[in-house]
């Protein structure tokens, strides 16, 4: 554990007293990463700055043309969010998947992102509802794609002190799918799993993206097989085409949770089940 | 900012189950620390200390965290019931409790005080939870002893007595 928390009140005041702080610093939102990390004695930080009194960081906000999820809103407030029920299908489909109810109530998506694990099902979510991140550092702001975020496990592209401020979704109309494979049927760490956000008109997906997580060193954002399936009819061949066309985009590994090929073939199956639940 | 002062040290006031407390701590103490160590109230277990068994189950404002997972300085001004918080009206055991007993689904106990914290959440959250949100709710806790049968029927039984 690091010697010094502090808790700013504002993102103001947190550029403000940052530079005096340890050098070795690290945000704390939920701490379900964090805390568990340090735990194991894989934490070298001197301080950590917690964001959870960092208004700016909270609450879900509609605009016209997004929805707006604060870094610091918890899981579980998602869940219950009319909102995210409207306009994040895939987001809430992954919800059950997300840890368990206790972790719910402690974990944020800000964390989610910011520990950059290939197998973080709320990232995987949001990046199939084609997510953009805010980020700030020193009061000043930037946006860019979820996915260009993740630059390895436990990776991200942020900088030194950089924050993240919270997800913008655009609104569009789509229906979405969620399927995980663990070892268990809640509660488990994925051996692949698969978002899909699709517009679907009369049986054609019009727009269709789709992210999986736990086969690659980042989430994947399947470009060719949403391309692919994006303005045609989800009819069983082209469903059986999509699925053997992800198998090309993804790169597994074989380690405790699963084996390479196994999930390559997992990420067919789990693409076929979640389009033939949208149909 | 939050009352920290140049060693580390915080002023944490907070109520725990119903008490107003007020302490002085390092602000790197864990929450199931606090808990257990300075406030001594030691029904709140620590089993796999990384949030997969929910032996350190607590309520935060009425929902549940895992205490191995938070440090203390994140209670501030929050309200913490533990399991001994966790009361029937006259004082004694609570509903669940009883139906704990009653059906068997306790075996060594340790992961009790988690169960009926969770579940007392689920009741209060929903009362008229189906056995699939039972089971939905119970999954972060894990029983190395009874197995599930006989905790979710418990609990089902409670929700029954409460109406």
């Amino acid at each position: 554990m690091p010697k010094l928390i502090v808790k700013p009140s504002s993102l103001k005041e947190l550029w403000k007293i940052t530079p005096a702080l340890p050098y070795k610093r690290k945000y704390l939102s939920g701490g379900t990463d964090l805390v568990n990390i340090s735990n194991a004695g894989a934490d070298d930080s001197d301080c950590w700055l917690d964001v959870s009194a960092l208004t700016e960081l909270w609450g879900i906000k509609e605009t016209k043309s997004s929805i707006f999820i604060g870094a610091a809103v918890k899981i579980s407030e998602i869940e219950n969010s009319v909102t995210a029920r409207r306009w994040l299908p895939a987001l809430i489909a992954a919800i059950p998947h997300f840890a368990s109810p206790s972790l719910r109530n402690m974990a944020t998506l800000g964390g989610n992102a910011a520990n950059a694990s290939p197998c973080a099902d709320g990232v995987c979510a949001l990046i199939s509802e084609r997510a953009s991140v805010w980020l700030e550092l020193k009061g000043k702001k930037r946006k860019i794609p979820l996915t260009g975020l993740f630059l390895g496990p436990k990776k991200t592209a942020l900088k030194k002190d950089e924050l993240i401020t919270g997800f913008e979704i655009p609104k569009w109309k789509h229906t979405a799918a969620y399927q995980k494979l663990g070892p268990r049927s809640y509660f488990g760490i994925s051996k692949a799993a698969v978002a899909i956000s699709a517009d679907i008109k009369a049986g054609v997906a019009a727009k269709v993206s789709i992210a999986l997580a736990s086969v690659g060193p980042v989430i994947v954002y399947a470009a060719k097989t949403s391309a692919f399936l994006s303005g045609k009819s989800l009819v069983a061949d082209v469903i059986s085409e999509a699925a053997e066309l992800v198998k090309t985009e993804v790169s597994p590994i074989t380690d405790t949770r699963s084996e390479a090929d196994y999930r390559r073939e997992m990420c067919g199956v789990l693409v076929s089940r979640a389009l033939q639940g949208l149909t | 900012m939050n009352r920290i002062n140049p060693n580390g040290f915080f002023s944490l006031s907070c109520f725990v189950n119903g008490q107003k407390i007020e302490r002085e701590i390092s602000s790197s103490r864990s929450l199931l620390e606090f808990i257990r160590e300075d406030l001594g109230l030691k029904g709140t277990k620590e089993g796999c200390g990384e949030g997969e068994c929910g032996a350190c189950m607590v309520l935060l404002d009425g929902k549940t965290v895992n205490s191995c997972l938070m440090m203390a300085v994140q209670i501030d001004g929050r309200e913490l019931v533990t399991i001994e918080g966790i009361k029937g009206k006259d004082g004694g055991l609570h509903p669940l409790q009883k139906t704990f007993m009653a059906e068997g689904a306790v075996q060594c106990g340790f992961c009790t005080p988690g169960l009926i914290v969770a579940s007392e959440a689920l009741l209060r959250r929903k009362p008229k939870a189906t056995l699939d949100d039972i089971k939905l709710e119970l999954t972060g806790n894990l029983c190395r002893c009874t197995g599930y049968e006989k905790v979710i029927s418990a609990v089902d039984k409670a929700r029954r007595s409460r109406k």
